[in-house]
């Protein structure tokens, strides 16, 4: 197979599960029942309001499995407290004073040029008050780990290292970052996770603003080389004892059972692709999260645009820590693991 | 809970190297221009201490705890020893690893 044709397949999602899922999907028979055709008489099958399905096969395919494996259902809807919600201060976290109207107002404005507030239009005001404060803010928590970012996006993000935040598909494909300068490369982790539903992410960002070891790191005396260390949150605390029912993500798929491996696998692909040669590896696989239940969620702590106070500059959830092979490594000697 | 290792062993051996290099070098932080201004701090004790400590794991990356660097920063150089070299590079330039300390 060479490059081009390689690079071309990232068009789709492509590894062997998948195509046992596109094929039945191709099948335009599939959905005839038996007993028609085997009687001859049109049968009284109930018509129902299905609305057109709007997504691509790639699209189908990770919310498919997401909810397999994992459970999440796409269409449960977080309760939003809009009366605490009301409450929150942008300037408190570092960000622009917005009212209400200011917040409709960007979102109008901006709504085209910046896809991603396209999911605060099924927010509630409250909420949507939030999202257009973050958006005129440093962070780009919403861009990439909110409900914009699709089961597919954070899927390929995690195994090919294409950046959702990333709005020209041809870059997007060469793993060109979305939102730093000069063409540099996406990097990611392990992981690639988001919340939901919008309100539940501006309920966690909210929450998590006030939260004591967030609101000590966003107080701290500024000092523009310098950056807090990053906090961690039980997600129970900022969603409730459901909020991870509002979490989804993707792991890399680790190779011989190491997941440092599966990084380093997964640069060498990247890597090769970028240089138009035959990658020498395996191609990365990514899995779903199978559960975020007592998670937790990430805030980093960044400088603002006015590079005058700290504002949360990235907040995602994160699963468990227990369910990640470790590195094989030599014997400690008791220090700590 | 996931918890910081800096967290949960604040004593531990090379704490203030795995937290620096959390803050800064996290995939989702990537801020590596930060820190360089901050390793070019003469009175910065942290970054002294950070500077030691990355100098002694550079020497003898066995006596890093298990596996916490490559768990916290997910570096993509294949092995500590690679990402710590680098890293020593990216801050410290040509200037030799086995340098005694001024501190």
């Amino acid at each position: 197979m060479s490059v081009h044709s390689e690079t071309r397949q990232l068009l789709w999602v492509d590894i062997p599960s998948v195509s046992a899922f596109d094929r039945r999907s191709d099948d335009l028979d599939c959905d005839k029942p038996a007993e028609a055709l085997s009687t001859g008489e049109p049968a009284k099958v109930a018509r129902h309001d299905v609305p057109a399905e709007t997504r691509n096969r790639g699209e189908t395919y990770a919310d498919t499995r997401q909810a397999l494996e994992s459970g999440w259902e796409s269409k449960r809807r977080f309760d939003s407290p809009c009366a605490e919600l009301a409450g929150f201060s942008p300037e408190r976290a570092g960000l622009p004073k917005t009212s209400a109207e200011d917040a409709d107002r960007y979102l109008e404005q901006r709504g085209t040029t910046r896809p991603w507030l396209e999911v605060a239009r099924r927010a509630t005001p409250e909420s949507r008050r939030i999202l257009a404060a973050i958006d005129q803010g440093a962070g780009h928590g919403h861009i990439r780990h909110e409900g914009w970012a699709t089961e597919e996006a954070n899927m390929r993000r995690v195994a090919y290292l294409e950046d959702p935040a990333q709005l020209d598909a041809s870059k997007r494909l060469r793993s060109i970052d979305g939102l730093k300068p000069n063409n540099r490369r996406h990097i990611c982790a392990e992981l690639a996770t988001r919340i939901t539903d919008p309100d539940a992410f501006a309920t966690a960002y909210a929450r998590g603003t006030d939260q004591f070891e967030v609101r000590a790191a966003l107080s701290r005396p500024y000092d523009r080389d310098s950056r807090p260390e990053p906090v961690r949150v039980p997600i129970a605390e900022l969603l409730g004892k459901n909020g991870h029912k509002h979490c989804t993500g993707w792991q890399l798929e680790p190779v011989a059972g190491s997941m440092d491996a599966a990084i380093e696998n997964r640069y060498a692909w990247r890597t090769a692709l970028a240089k138009e040669r035959q990658p020498d590896v395996p191609r990365p696989v990514a899995r779903p999260v199978p559960t975020f239940e007592g998670g937790t969620m990430l805030f980093l702590i960044g400088h603002n645009k006015e590079q005058d106070s700290y504002e949360i500059t990235n907040m995602y959830p994160e699963p468990r820590d227990d369910g990640f092979p470790r590195a094989e490594r030599p014997d400690t000697g008791g220090r700590p693991r | 809970m996931r918890e910081f290792y800096w967290k949960q062993h604040p004593d531990g051996p090379f704490v203030t190297l795995i937290r620096v290099a959390t803050t800064y070098l996290h995939p989702e932080a990537d801020d590596l221009e930060s820190l360089q201004k901050l390793a070019r701090r003469e009175n910065d004790e942290e970054m002294h201490t950070f500077k030691a400590e990355l100098r002694k794991a550079i020497n003898d990356p066995d006596q890093l705890p298990d596996d916490e660097l490559s768990k916290h920063v997910r570096y993509e150089d294949g092995s500590p020893e690679a990402f710590l070299r680098r890293l020593w590079r990216d801050l410290y330039g040509d200037e030799p690893i086995d340098a005694p300390e001024h501190a």
